[in-house]
């Protein structure tokens, strides 16, 4: 029998695990689950929930891949292409990933099951909707009990929502800096007192963390839950739907976000370059997946996945990267959009640097699209040319990238606001840089512009 | 018998913190459900948008 490894973020619920096994994933029940496996899958529930397209669907296994006596099943679940961290989502996914939890916890209530936890790190983006993808997260609904995973939504979901709709600001930096969520008494002390004001919002951050707090304090421990009718249950969800309807970001014109928009109104150029960037994809040979870096509003990426592809984009823009969602949920396209600082990707994170694995490591595009980014790497952020060709060589085998001249109107803007010289910014320096790691197949000018667009193969 | 396997810390007081909030969110209703009565006299009730598809 091949060895399997076990998914190195998969050990806390001892309801089973995720393992990996010759490049594919499987989900192992154990028998400590039995009943509640069953639950879901007889009573209707795990139906109505793949039928919402509210649970990633899987396919039951007729034997026991790990070989473990403990091992009730083994499920094979939908594959998704790519596994993207809460930390790199906009307003708007975390937003609908908080109210699929609650919308999938009242289903779930239905069935006389309860959800069990409530972390964002369940769910994932499969053309452009959220998806819960821990089949083991239902537990026996008694009727008389409080949600046990209060604390966690509150944290995980609600917190930083709140925290992004008080301050108009992106803040999904602070979901990599509490992996667990932010607590309540962090989130109280950090918002504006106007907050209060809000019911919902008042009882489920503030007063939650006022009544945490004497809690943590009190010597006699609370032990079991007490009480609580199914009404009662209901009417805190539809609360906590409140307080996540009432969370929202202003839209704000970002420095980039009317990029395109701009861009268009020179005469035939985003036209003559989108076909040229479609004849320089269809060129290399068996691309599945693309990662668009630098993707704006996902001009380029949207046109790659109605070709057939699945893409993933990327930009540091936060309102751009949130555009791109919104447009996403009306096409269905597969396309995950991503907030990511190239300069700074996201890391390896989780216990022993294990457990959410870095940007780098989950990308296995084999193309990456670059364009219009060369100049913001190399003189925005100033990473050396060299250095620039490095990193797109760990993350793809093909690199499709624009050289952005120091003579475009785009990078003269970005010269004006520094006061150094940049004398290996040129065609020649791009290209000397570049061929360390890559071999030049295609060298296009974009028309109507300075630019050149390079197809180029990893050596 | 049924075993838990509830691996999560509820967190300390999360439990208290839930029947609070259910005994006010009680007394919201009660009023919320009076004026959307009253209210339904003058106006025909709009879809609460707040609904999930279905």
């Amino acid at each position: 029998m091949s060895p399997f490894q076990y998914h190195p973020a998969s050990y806390r619920d001892p309801a089973g695990f995720v393992f990996e096994l010759d490049g594919k994933l499987y989900r192992q029940v154990n028998t400590v689950y039995r009943t509640q496996y069953a639950q879901l899958m007889q009573s209707g529930c795990y139906d109505q929930l793949v039928n919402k397209g509210w649970l990633l669907p899987h396919t039951a296994l007729n034997n026991n891949p790990t070989g473990q006596p403990e091992a009730l099943c083994t499920i094979e679940p939908d594959r998704l292409f790519f596994i993207s961290h809460p930390g790199e989502w906009s307003f708007d996914m975390l937003r609908d990933a908080a109210l699929l939890t609650l919308w999938i916890l009242r289903e779930s209530l239905k069935h006389e099951l309860i959800l069990k936890d409530a972390t964002p790190f369940n769910i994932q983006f499969r053309n452009g909707k959220p998806v819960l993808i821990d089949t083991l997260s239902f537990e026996h609904y008694h009727g008389n009990e409080p949600w046990v995973a209060y604390r966690q939504f509150c944290e995980q979901f609600l917190a930083p929502l709140v925290l992004m709709h008080y301050t108009g600001q992106s803040l999904q930096q602070l979901l990599l800096a509490y992996p667990e969520g932010i607590p309540v008494a962090t989130a109280a002390a950090l918002l504006p007192r106007r907050s209060r004001w809000s019911l919902h919002i008042n009882l489920h951050i503030h007063l939650h963390a006022r009544v945490s707090k004497r809690a943590a304090q009190a010597t006699e421990q609370q032990t079991s839950p007490r009480a609580f009718s199914r009404t009662k249950l209901l009417n805190l969800i539809s609360s906590l739907e409140s307080a996540v309807h009432h969370c929202r970001l202003k839209e704000d014109s970002t420095a980039w976000s009317d990029y395109y928009t701009e861009a268009a109104t020179r005469d035939g150029y985003l036209v003559a370059k989108k076909e040229l960037v479609g004849k320089m994809i269809a060129a290399v040979p068996n691309v599945h997946t693309i990662a668009d870096l630098g993707a704006n509003e996902g001009l380029f990426a949207r046109m790659a996945a109605e070709n057939g592809k699945q893409v993933i984009a990327a930009d540091q823009d936060a309102a751009c990267i949130n555009r791109l969602y919104s447009e996403l949920k009306k096409e269905a396209l597969p396309v995950q959009p991503l907030i990511l600082d190239l300069a700074a990707p996201t890391p390896a994170t989780g216990f022993r640097n294990k457990e959410r694995a870095s940007f780098i490591s989950r990308c296995n595009a084999d193309l990456v699209l670059a364009l219009a980014l060369v100049h913001h790497l190399a003189i925005g952020r100033n990473i050396p040319l060299a250095m620039a060709a490095a990193f797109f060589r760990d993350v793809s085998p093909w690199l499709l990238i624009e050289f952005v001249p120091a003579e475009d109107e785009k990078t003269k803007v970005l010269l004006a606001a520094k006061q150094r010289a940049y004398p290996d910014y040129t065609e020649a320096g791009f290209e000397r840089a570049f061929s360390a790691d890559f071999s030049i197949e295609q060298k296009n000018p974009v028309p109507h512009s300075n630019r050149i667009l390079y197809l180029l193969k990893r050596k | 018998m049924v075993q838990h396997l509830l691996y999560i810390d509820p967190g300390s007081g999360s439990y208290l913190v839930q029947i609070i909030a259910a005994a006010v969110l009680g007394v919201a209703m009660f009023f919320k459900n009076i004026k959307l009565y009253i209210k339904s006299f003058f106006h025909r009730t709009k879809k609460d948008k707040d609904t999930p598809p279905s």
